[in-house]
């Protein structure tokens, strides 16, 4: 994994970083699975990323999700709610990563950086 | 934006062609004296077509409730979300109604019971729709 | 596949219907539920389904498929016999017989009879409908003699991606109407704000109403959530829910699923030698209407209910007070109370169902309001309505058993606008 060893040396400046993921298409524990797989949020979380998720999914079964993939989560928030997210949590980036067009609209309404599930899976975060 | 265009046919054609002069109109059974929109090949009311015919409407109207639409199914409406989906009465029958998106309405403050008049909004080149602007 | 009409019972006033408590529902079968189907797996497939929740009923019935000599399906879901997801096509089909639509995106009862190899059916129908529907026509075609043993099945299918997506900039026929002001779930929306500018109520009042559900449908084995989501859905849930349109949130609006159902309808005098307890039909009734103008309002939601009503208690006999169980449709949480209000079960009258539903509406209290959990706590198969009216009658809801009695069940759907209304019954008379 040079891609990771590469990113933990370069990543000397702390930033505080926030990824929103959307879950039914985008996580693999969605329905339908998405490509961003338990490993990927686990790494984002080890090395300090805040996340959490942003569905349309009752916030309830977010909270299940999470404890599916065993990952300490920030927040769990209703789609049109993403904006919230920055009043709760103050960080010098947002990212949203989802599947659909109203991910694209919610993430651009909140002033979030946007990439879909097929960009997420080569973690793009990690060269921020 | 370019939004959905409305396709006339035999029997809507001749409230499309009004439109386009400015002229808001609906069909009037004059056998029944009832007046019928949208309209229809025949009268629901007594089944017949002949005493069918075109009467121009005030133009002014009442608002009777609305909604806001989020999301949409029509893909062509998605840059518009959030907007106001606001039903008219007609002021002279107000059984009879019709759509508004209210323009210049901010979103989710539709004054419900207010009056309203017709003005027309072209859609495409050479087709106009009824829209409504609040009056008071 | 042509529409067989005039056996509907819709003519104003009606009288008690001339089969009452001769005709028995007796069993039930359900495939499993899927969020949709992968277009891959062959025993997934809508007709996979069908044919799985046929062989079901007729075990749980204890009859052979020798014993079937009727069999009703709706072949799209839908009141116009269209399939109530996307088809299948342009993709290509499949191998034998799944080389059509039928089987994939809906399901006709001549395809059924073929796969089941039924023998003895000499009654047959697959035009569109719902299932109260579907279940009025059997009980009608078995009361006037025309089948003895019907199966009735009611698939609902669920494709990749999202359906009712509308893409084109032109709209023609209705659309001409609707589609230049972007009108949609808002016209839900509209008849609700109206209702709530009338009687003084808000959204937020739903609350306990779809949080019953979702608590009655964890409680059915075929449940969508009770098979994928099963953890507790709350009142912080709804509330945080994302507007669809003013009035309607995500969860005011049934989530699309791939499931399918079938049921055993037969004469009450062949029920009695079945394996379950006979559930009679003391009436069927059904009626369409069609708003006064443009769009369905708070006024003839309505005046069309108050006249649902009105046919089931004019052909059934009975007074709401008579109902122990009540399950209308919900496939918006907004129609329920219409019904309800409507219908004046438990005293409810227009403008009332908010505070009921702030009352117990739990199944171990008075009014055990869908029982079975609706569309909201089952997903779209509306089926449930159906099953659970059954099975309470039957007493074997299992964990769903209403504390109360549970002799007489009356479920209406799908639509204020077009609907079908059965009354069921523990007892013939």
């Amino acid at each position: 994994m040079a891609h990771i060893d590469e990113y933990i040396e370069k990543r000397t400046v702390t930033m505080a970083i926030l990824l929103s993921f959307d879950i039914d298409g985008t996580l693999e524990f969605g329905e339908p699975p998405g490509g961003v797989t338990k490993e990927m949020v686990q790494r984002a979380h080890d090395l300090g990323f805040i996340v959490g998720s942003c569905s349309d999914r009752a916030l309830s079964s977010q909270r299940a999700i999470w404890k599916q993939l065993d990952v300490p989560f920030a927040f769990v928030k209703a789609k049109h709610q993403l904006g919230t997210v920055k009043g709760e949590f103050p960080a010098d980036a947002y990212y949203h990563i989802g599947d659909r067009d109203t991910d694209v609209q919610v993430a651009e309404q909140a002033e979030f950086g946007f990439w879909w599930d097929h960009e997420a899976v080569s973690e793009p975060w990690l060269d921020l | 934006m370019p939004r959905p265009i409305p396709v006339p046919d035999a029997t809507s054609k001749p409230f499309w062609d009004a439109c386009n002069e400015k002229r808001l109109i609906v069909q009037h059974c004059t056998y029944c004296d009832r007046k019928q929109f949208p309209p229809e090949p025949e009268c629901r009311e007594c089944g017949w077509h002949f005493h069918l015919s075109w009467l121009e409407t005030s133009g002014r109207g009442t608002i009777v409730g609305y909604s806001v639409t989020y999301e949409s199914r029509i893909q062509a409406w998605h840059p518009e979300q959030p907007f106001n989906n606001v039903i008219i009465a007609l002021e002279e029958d107000p059984v009879i109604n019709f759509h508004s998106n209210l323009p210049g309405v901010p979103v989710d403050e539709v004054p419900v019971g207010a009056t309203v008049e017709v003005e027309f909004l072209e859609v495409t080149d050479g087709q106009l729709i009824p829209e409504w602007r609040v009056v008071s | 596949m042509a529409k067989e009409t005039g056996w509907e019972r819709n003519s104003d006033p009606l009288g008690i219907w001339e089969h009452r408590g001769k005709v028995a529902m007796v069993g039930r079968g359900h495939s499993t539920t899927d969020r949709r189907w992968d277009g891959e797996s062959m025993d997934k497939t809508l007709g996979a389904y069908s044919l799985v929740a046929a062989q079901n009923a007729m075990e749980d019935a204890g009859i052979s498929p020798d014993e079937v000599d009727g069999i009703i399906s709706s072949a799209g879901g839908q009141a116009n016999g269209q399939p109530l997801g996307e088809v299948w096509a342009p993709r290509p089909y499949f191998d034998p017989p799944y080389d059509s639509e039928d089987g994939l995106s809906h399901v006709t009862a001549e395809w059924l009879a073929k796969q089941l190899d039924l023998k003895n059916v000499t009654y047959m129908n697959s035009h569109g409908d719902t299932v109260w529907n579907l279940i009025g026509q059997a009980a009608q075609a078995i009361g006037d003699g025309r089948a003895t043993v019907c199966l009735v099945t009611y698939p609902n299918g669920n494709m990749a991606g999202r359906y009712h997506q509308e893409s084109s900039l032109e709209a023609s026929g209705n659309a001409q109407w609707s589609s230049p002001w972007g009108w949609g779930l808002s016209g839900q929306g509209f008849t609700f704000d109206q209702y709530c500018r009338k009687y003084g109520s808000n959204h937020d009042r739903m609350a306990p109403f779809i949080v019953q559900e979702h608590k009655n449908g964890r409680l059915w084995p075929y449940s969508y959530y009770a098979l994928h989501e099963p953890e507790p859905f709350t009142e912080e849930d709804y509330l945080n829910g994302r507007m669809i349109a003013k009035g309607l949130s995500i969860f005011d609006c049934d989530r699309p699923v791939q499931a399918a159902a079938c049921y055993v309808v037969t004469t009450a005098e062949r029920a009695k030698d079945m394996k379950q307890k006979p559930v009679y039909i003391l009436d069927h009734t059904e009626s369409a209407f069609r708003p006064r103008s443009l769009v369905q309002t708070l006024d003839d939601t309505e005046e069309w209910t108050d006249i649902q009503a009105k046919r089931a208690y004019a052909g059934s006999g009975l007074t709401p007070d008579d109902i122990d169980l009540f399950s209308p449709y919900d496939g918006f949480a907004v129609f329920t109370q219409y019904f309800l209000e409507a219908f004046e079960w438990r005293g409810v009258k227009r403008g009332d169902a908010h505070d009921f539903y702030a009352g117990d509406i739990s199944l171990e209290g008075p009014n055990p309001l869908n029982a079975g959990g609706g569309n909201m706590g089952t997903g779209r198969m509306r089926t449930v309505f159906i099953t659970d009216s059954m099975e309470q009658l039957q007493g074997r809801a299992g964990p769903r058993q209403v504390k109360g009695k549970a002799e007489i069940a009356v479920t209406i759907g799908v639509l204020p606008g077009n609907a079908g209304c059965l009354v069921f019954s523990s007892t013939p008379d």
